[in-house]
């Protein structure tokens, strides 16, 4: 009887299983017919294609104008447009405005608007559009374009096509903000329609339109097919070749590149650094790598605590910390290491620091010891009693493989006697804002050497807003800091950033750790994918071969 | 039994409106500042920052702020998002389809696989199904989901190219996760259904149906299954929260929409109010599920049915 009912039961599962494999067989079949069907369709470049561009994270919000983050640039930079155009070499060119004269006195720029520019919602683009641009920004308050907007006192519409920026005290790196695309223009009437809800309507004057988006999924684009006014940086002078720019949202490494692997998205972002000699070995794939200007990844020491303030004591830490082990170790090669605070492409960056300096554990020892700092028994520090601890904070997710530089630090530091207390943490800005922190790391996208003021000036804290991380108010640095920002020659504004970094190489502010190259995966089939001076993907040119 | 059903639903309503003040109270009293955390060195001057905060009504007292969240929400408004200013309500009902279908697929096959291995496994102990069953057992409860997940994703979506890699469109990208947060509950139900059954199996009234000449498959899915499902059940009123709070991992590994992945995001930058919003509308299908599971119970147990 028992036997009888296995037997039943065992029919029952085969049965069953046959039908799953053949239910999955044809299923697998219809799946590959689509997708082959699918990558016919893309095959001929000027026929209907379309991009899927896998991102690592998601955007918080497509208004140029509310958003901080690169992801949400890398997407709207196809919606929006902008006033100038900044050229891989620094220089600026005309784009939505055909030219601008600068006032004597730095404070007043005026721009004549080019006069055949739509938005798509068919609405014209024109002086009062753009001044509604920069008091949407000012009303808001938040995001990086207010900050890459400086001394900004207000706008004026002169005439339908030209409008004046008028600027409380002369800002140099003001026409490289306005390149970005963080301060890329939005309609005027999509900014009034949709009002606090824009950063999930955006409407511009770009080469892409925005068409759907739904959340921590995919963001999909499409072609606009009125767009002839690209940037002097793009071959394409017409619209553009693709109908569709999807953005898939996959958060999860192995998934993201395995989607450009198995050929269900054609490019993604972020590779790491393990995986990048596998793809390259793939003879479908190709990798692109570009560095993203600003300032490199460094950590900043922060000089209000005890005992770092003092500066003999910061360069024991200087010497100890092995920079090329952790870049060698971690990235495998493909990061490049960083000597300045300031990325290499970027106006006035100082080369002299490059080898400036070399690991030497026996002077970062001596100079511990010159301070008092005997060593304990357990290999730790100590003075008056009180052990030599350094306070590490370090955000978590494990972003760029940041934490692991910690855990290097930590054994580094070990070697001169110095106990580093490790906090990684999700919620940075408690221990930041506080003050509870020795050291911290950082890296900020930026194309002027302007960045600067916000991780230096000390009125750029970070309890007011700023990334001022080392706490330093020094009123000369200060001083050339606003000097910079204000003075027009290039030639004296290289000088005044390369002293700055002397400066911040001499007192031991900042340990520079290494320039971040974004990395792209994507199938041989995508040419003309282009990146700009901050190292953001330019899909204007994109077309799809077979 | 419609008194016991009006004594649960209560139950069920301090349940939620408990859980959703506890949630108020400890998202306030976790450090750190939202408006700076949303600006993270962004802001222009410490004026917009307290614009901000005057805006978010965060310059208010503890009691102030927590009352109007709460009178608010007895008229159904949940708030909007501090991140991106978008209505909670809306948010929550875009993403919980995704995590509902997740939720019952997963369920489905742990119910399946978890009772039909958990039974055969008791019946045929220690032969070549009861091993299976407790690999199977073994496996669901031990093996994190991030690792079943990338597993099958690298054999079935990149190998084999079967089912999509990533999103939540269409069946066939529920099989994978499916399978994946399935495994664990199966896991749970395998363990549990076989011990019961074996226990059942081993009692005098067994011996009895036997003895008066009934058929073995009667006795056992008529008689000694009955008796094992009731343990089973509940495991699955437990199971159903494991499955929704596990789908903030699946979700993450299979780029699915879901509610999980938006309360993991809110509870990081601290907006509040998509956090109780979540929170709210978990608790309430918590309830819902462990308030049927009560009831089947009598369902399948006539001796419970009496005792109401």
């Amino acid at each position: 009887m028992q036997i009888k009912s296995t037997h039943t039961w065992m029919k029952t599962a085969a049965l069953t299983l046959a039908a799953a494999l053949l239910l999955t067989g044809c299923a697998s079949h219809q799946g590959q017919k689509a997708a082959n069907s699918s990558a016919a369709a893309n095959a001929p470049a000027g026929q209907a294609s379309e991009l899927t561009y896998a991102l690592a994270t998601s955007p918080d919000s497509l208004d140029a104008g509310a958003s901080g983050f690169a992801v949400s640039h890398r997407v709207f930079r196809n919606i929006f447009d902008s006033l100038v155009s900044q050229q891989k070499d620094g220089s600026i060119q005309p784009w939505l405005a055909a030219g601008w004269t600068k006032s004597e006195d730095g404070k007043t720029y005026t721009f004549k608007l080019r006069q055949d520019v739509k938005f798509h919602d068919g609405t014209p683009f024109n002086a009062a559009a753009v001044k509604a641009n920069f008091d949407h920004i000012y009303s808001g308050g938040r995001g990086q374009a207010i900050a890459l907007l400086g001394p900004f006192a207000s706008t004026e519409v002169v005439d339908e096509y030209t409008i004046k920026i008028n600027l409380s005290k002369p800002f140099e790196p003001l026409l490289s903000g306005l390149s970005s695309g963080f301060l890329g223009i939005s309609s005027l009437q999509a900014l009034q329609q949709y009002g606090n809800q824009y950063g999930k309507h955006p409407v511009g004057t770009g080469p892409f339109k925005f068409a759907s988006w739904a959340e921590n999924d995919e963001i999909v684009l499409e072609k606009n097919p009125d767009y002839n006014w690209g940037p002097p940086t793009a071959d394409n002078k017409g619209p553009s070749h693709l109908d569709k720019l999807i953005f898939k949202i996959i958060p999860e490494e192995a998934t993201r590149i395995g989607s450009v692997q198995s050929g269900q998205a054609l490019a993604a972002e972020t590779v790491p650094p393990q995986l990048i000699a596998v793809l390259q070995n793939d003879e479908k794939l190709q990798i692109d790598q570009s560095i993203t200007n600003g300032s490199a990844f460094s950590l900043y020491l922060n000089t209000k605590g005890e005992p770092w303030s003092d500066v003999q004591a910061r360069k024991a830490l200087q010497l100890a910390v092995d920079v090329d082990t952790i870049v060698k170790t971690l990235y495998l090669g493909t990061y490049e290491r960083a000597w300045s605070i300031l990325t290499p492409g970027i106006l006035g960056y100082n080369s002299s620091l490059a080898n400036k300096i070399q690991p030497d554990v026996n002077k970062a020892n001596q100079y511990l010891q010159e301070l008092g700092w005997k060593l304990g028994a357990d290999g730790v520090r100590e003075k008056d009693g009180k052990k030599l601890t350094l306070r590490y904070v370090e955000p978590s997710p494990n972003r760029e493989k940041r934490n692991d530089i910690a855990a290097i630090v930590q054994q580094q530091l070990k070697q001169i006697g110095v106990q580093v207390v490790l906090n990684i943490t999700k919620d940075t800005s408690t221990p930041i804002s506080k003050g509870e922190y020795d050291l911290f790391g950082n890296s900020q996208v930026k194309a002027d050497p302007d960045a600067l003021t916000n991780l230096l000036h000390s009125e750029r804290l970070y309890t007011k807003g700023g990334t001022n991380f080392p706490q330093l108010a020094d009123p000369n640095i200060d001083k050339l800091l606003e000097q910079g920002a204000a003075e027009s020659d290039p030639e004296k504004r290289k000088a005044i950033y390369g002293q700055i970094q002397q400066y911040v190489f001499d007192n031991a502010l900042a340990l520079p750790i290494y320039v971040f190259p974004y990395t792209v995966v994507h199938a041989k089939s995508v040419e003309g994918l282009k990146f700009d001076l901050l190292g953001y993907p330019q899909f204007y040119d994109v077309q799809i071969r077979k | 039994m419609t008194g016991s059903i009006a004594t649960r639903l209560l139950t069920a309503a301090l349940v939620v409106v408990g859980s959703s003040m506890l949630v108020f109270v400890i998202m306030y009293v976790l450090p750190g500042d939202p408006v700076l955390q949303m600006l993270d060195g962004n802001a222009s001057s410490p004026e917009a920052i307290e614009q901000m905060r005057k805006q978010l009504g965060l310059d208010q007292p503890f009691y102030v702020q927590f009352l109007q969240y709460f009178l608010h929400l007895l008229q159904g408004d949940f708030g909007v998002s501090r991140v991106d200013n978008s209505p909670v309500l809306p948010k929550i009902l875009e993403h919980a389809p995704a995590t509902l279908a997740l939720t019952l697929v997963s369920a489905t096959i742990s119910v399946v696989v978890g009772t039909v291995l958990g039974v055969l496994s008791a019946i045929h102990r220690n032969g070549f199904i009861d091993m299976l069953a407790r690999f199977v057992g073994l496996y669901g409860i031990s093996m994190p989901t991030f690792w079943t997940g990338i597993l099958l994703l690298l054999l079935f979506s990149i190998q084999l190219g079967l089912f999509p890699i990533a999103g939540s469109n269409g069946w066939k990208s529920l099989v994978l996760p499916g399978v994946t947060l399935g495994l664990v509950g199966a896991g749970l139900i395998v363990r549990m259904v076989r011990n019961t059954m074996l226990e059942v199996i081993g009692e005098p009234f067994i011996i009895t149906l036997r003895a008066k000449g009934l058929a073995e498959r009667a006795v056992m899915y008529r008689h000694a299954l009955r008796n094992a499902l009731i343990p089973a059940l509940t495991v699955i009123g437990v199971m159903i929260g494991e499955l929704l709070s596990g789908t903030v991992v699946v979700e993450t590994v299979f780029a699915r929409q879901g509610i999980g992945r938006i309360l993991a995001d809110a509870i990081m930058s601290k907006d509040l109010p998509v956090v109780q919003g979540v929170v709210f509308f978990t608790a309430i299908v918590y309830v819902l599920v462990n308030l049927l599971v009560d009831l089947s119970y009598s369902f399948i147990d006539p001796r419970i049915r009496r005792a109401h």
